[in-house]
């Protein structure tokens, strides 16, 4: 499967992209999507404690026709790689991935030499727009995680940053 | 239970009990690879079921024993020479290419209804590793024998269908072997 | 089953569920001939999240080997410490002080407690319900508190040490155990009024999906599958391992064997988690959480050791082969649900396609333990 060259726009409309950056990023739609333990953090994070709907970001669809989040929540193992690539390739643009937790960052615990299963990283796969370490990260962290996307669609935080 | 134990004696090279609180089973069975099956019929009727079936690769392992074994013959030699006061003899190196190295399957048998676990295990030629399946007997066997094939390389024959299972479906290579690299 | 299904005259196809599916619970595959609604065949494809956990095991030494129990079955993650510890212990003779296996037991139940709590939720999202799946996240969210609050991780737990626990339990840890199980109980009879008794799960779990028991042997089920089908075999009354046998609790065994009775086995073994859990607070001893003599390096005598022990989903069992060293020689972990889902095709042949994504709901399936 070849990578696929989007052009961008030849003709761009400031304000229009700014306010379509708007709507896009108050209303991400993620897939349903786990691989592994990251997915229980995922769901949790959906859940009623976190609640993920607070920002917009609720609406988990098990169709990648449908969404335009991609949560990688969990270990890329070669034989789920081609369909993993698959479900990205289906998404339509504009389209962003986040990579939650250690083995989609680059293979967390699972990477040893001379393994011999895993991708070691979604970015090896497809271009990642948010990384999130942890394994599994916290539900807040996968918030934070929304937040900084969102950020990055926009280019203005749209909720104060939590001090350290 | 001692029928059982009788039973099994009957068909496998050696049957011995184990010490259940230092090993975790109690009965440790040593069976020829063709009387698997065998062993899998008796007990299936005694209704046990089969909770696992696994490899170990004893890859130098026949090497390491004979080099082993020729050491403390060795050592014997020194010291009887040395206790004739005479010069003691030089040890000889060990010609360990003619060994086999062999593959070890075993099957963890348990029951429902008593506790007594029986560990049957046999060992086949490593680089030709083959042996019956026994999913005949027990339709579960099926798919702890592909997991096995995949990981060691081992031939269950009989079995429907021994193509890559947990690996991907164009795996070539049997990652538990020791002398796999990736 | 319907003649219709398994007629030969009938044209078939080929469907493909998974491996990105909402109803298996993570990335199993399952190829489907179907004749219309009905199931031909299904077979299992397994291997999507493969993560070499037996490779890893031999080339780490026992101690680093703990980390990939929590990551095994992460629902249940204290019961695979618990296997795995228990294992290294038999090999290397190490002994366990009284109080560090009173919270070993009341940890591996409030994580049990956990783990159908998640079940319960998810198996409902299944059927087309919702709503419980919050109910059940809600309570689910405590318990992860209180572990949290000893072992430091919300999931993926890596608590238990040879000879011991990592860290002792306090009393904030007891009584907001106490509190919690108060609460849990009153919330239960809500699920049960809310799930058990509504009218479309008792359509939909009644009859459905039956398992005999014979066949439960045939595939070495275990568990909650096997307990649904009238097989009492609990490893934690059958083969005692810890302080179990100290408590009083009984073995739920419902004798139907379908998707119903399967449910009706965790929903009861929720209350008898919750009564082990307190009769070990109401007795738990004085005393060190970890063995004093210890030693550093671990190296088991050469031989075989296999133990086994009752995870959420099973029997968990693990054999050691040591050749004398720190590492171990070979790692083979047997998880339960790669048995409970090897009579999924038996079972689910000449059902209709919306039952047989009860049927595998109702094994409880946790991918990443079956593929390892």
């Amino acid at each position: 499967m070849g990578k696929e060259s989007v052009p961008e726009a030849i003709v761009r409309f400031a304000p229009l992209d700014k306010l379509l950056g708007l709507g896009r990023a108050n209303s991400l739609w993620p897939m349903t999507f786990g691989l592994a333990c990251c997915a229980i953090e995922m769901m949790a994070t959906g859940a009623a404690r976190f609640d993920l709907a607070r920002f917009g970001a609720e609406v988990f669809r098990p169709s990648p026709r449908q969404c335009d989040v991609m949560i990688v929540a969990g270990t890329i193992s070669k034989k789920m790689a081609p369909a993993v690539q698959t479900l990205y390739d289906q998404m339509p643009e504009p389209k962003w991935v986040i990579a939650m937790g250690n083995c989609a960052i680059s293979g967390g615990p699972f990477s040893f030499k001379g393994q011999y299963g895993i991708v070691e990283g979604a970015d090896k796969l497809f271009p990642v727009d948010i990384y999130i370490p942890g394994c599994p990260p916290r539900p807040e962290a996968l918030i934070e995680g929304i937040l900084e996307l969102e950020e990055k669609i926009t280019g203005k935080r749209r909720w104060p940053r939590v001090e350290a | 239970m001692e029928e059982l134990v009788a039973r099994l004696e009957e068909i496998a090279a050696s049957v011995s009990r184990a010490d259940y609180d230092a090993k975790g089973y109690h009965l440790d069975v040593t069976v020829a690879p063709d009387d698997v099956e065998k062993a899998a019929l008796v007990l299936d009727e005694a209704g046990y079921t089969l909770e696992a079936i696994t490899g170990v690769d004893w890859l130098g392992e026949a090497a390491r024993k004979a080099e082993a074994e020729a050491k403390a013959a060795y050592a014997a030699a020194k010291k009887a020479a040395e206790e004739a006061g005479e010069e003691p003899p030089e040890m000889e190196p060990v010609d360990t290419s003619g060994l086999k190295d062999e593959m070890e399957i075993v099957y963890d048998y348990t029951s429902y209804s008593h506790l007594f676990r029986v560990m049957v295990r046999c060992r086949v030629d490593r680089d030709n590793p083959e042996l019956p399946s026994i999913h005949q007997v027990f339709p579960g066997a099926d798919w702890h024998e592909k997991e096995t094939h995949d990981f060691f390389g081992i031939v269950f024959t009989g079995n429907p269908d021994l193509s890559p299972f947990l690996l991907p479906e164009d795996a070539d290579y049997h990652p538990l072997r020791k002398d796999f690299s990736a | 089953m319907s003649e219709l299904a398994l007629s030969p005259n009938q044209e078939t196809f080929v469907l493909n569920l998974g491996p990105q599916h909402p109803a298996t619970h993570g990335v199993l595959r399952v190829k489907l001939v179907m004749d219309g609604e009905y199931i031909v065949s299904a077979e299992p494809v397994l291997g999507y999240i493969h993560r070499m956990h037996e490779k890893m095991g031999e080339n780490r030494t026992w101690a680093q080997f703990m980390p990939n129990t929590g990551r095994l079955d992460y629902l249940g993650a204290l019961s695979y410490n618990h296997g795995y510890v228990k294992a290294v212990e038999r090999a290397a003779g190490i002994e366990v002080p009284e109080r560090a296996e009173y919270i070993r037991v009341i940890t591996v139940e409030l994580n049990r407690i956990a783990s159908h709590l998640l079940w319960f939720g998810a198996f409902v999202l299944d059927l087309g319900g919702f709503t419980p799946l919050l109910y059940a996240f809600d309570d689910r969210e405590m318990i992860l508190d209180l572990l949290e609050s000893v072992t430091g991780a919300r999931l993926t737990f890596c608590y238990f040490r040879f000879g011991g626990v990592y860290n002792d339990i306090d009393d904030d840890f007891v009584t907001g155990t106490r509190e919690f199980i108060k609460r849990l109980r009153k919330r239960l009879p809500d699920y049960h009024n809310l799930v058990t008794k509504n009218i479309i799960m008792i359509k939909r779990l009644k009859d459905v999906g039956v398992i005999s028991a014979e066949m439960c042997r045939k595939y070495g089920a275990t568990g909650p599958v096997a307990r649904g089908s009238g097989i009492d075999y609990d490893v934690r009354r059958s083969e005692p391992y810890s302080v179990y046998p100290e408590f009083d609790f009984d073995i739920p065994v419902y004798h139907e064997g379908d998707s119903m009775a399967r449910y009706m086995v965790r929903m009861d073994e929720i209350e008898q988690s919750m009564r082990i859990v307190e009769q070990a607070l109401d007795r738990l001893p004085d005393g060190p959480v970890k063995a004093e003599k210890v030693p550093k390096i671990i190296k088991p005598a050469p031989g075989d050791y296999y133990s086994v022990v009752e995870a959420a989903r099973g029997t968990f069992g693990v054999r050691l082969v040591s050749d004398g060293t720190n590492t171990p020689y070979r790692l083979k972990l047997r998880s339960p649900t790669f048995s409970n889902l090897s009579l999924f095709g038996e079972a689910a042949r000449g059902m209709l396609l919306a039952d047989a994504l009860a049927l595998m709901g109702s094994l409880d399936l946790v991918i990443p333990e079956i593929d390892r």
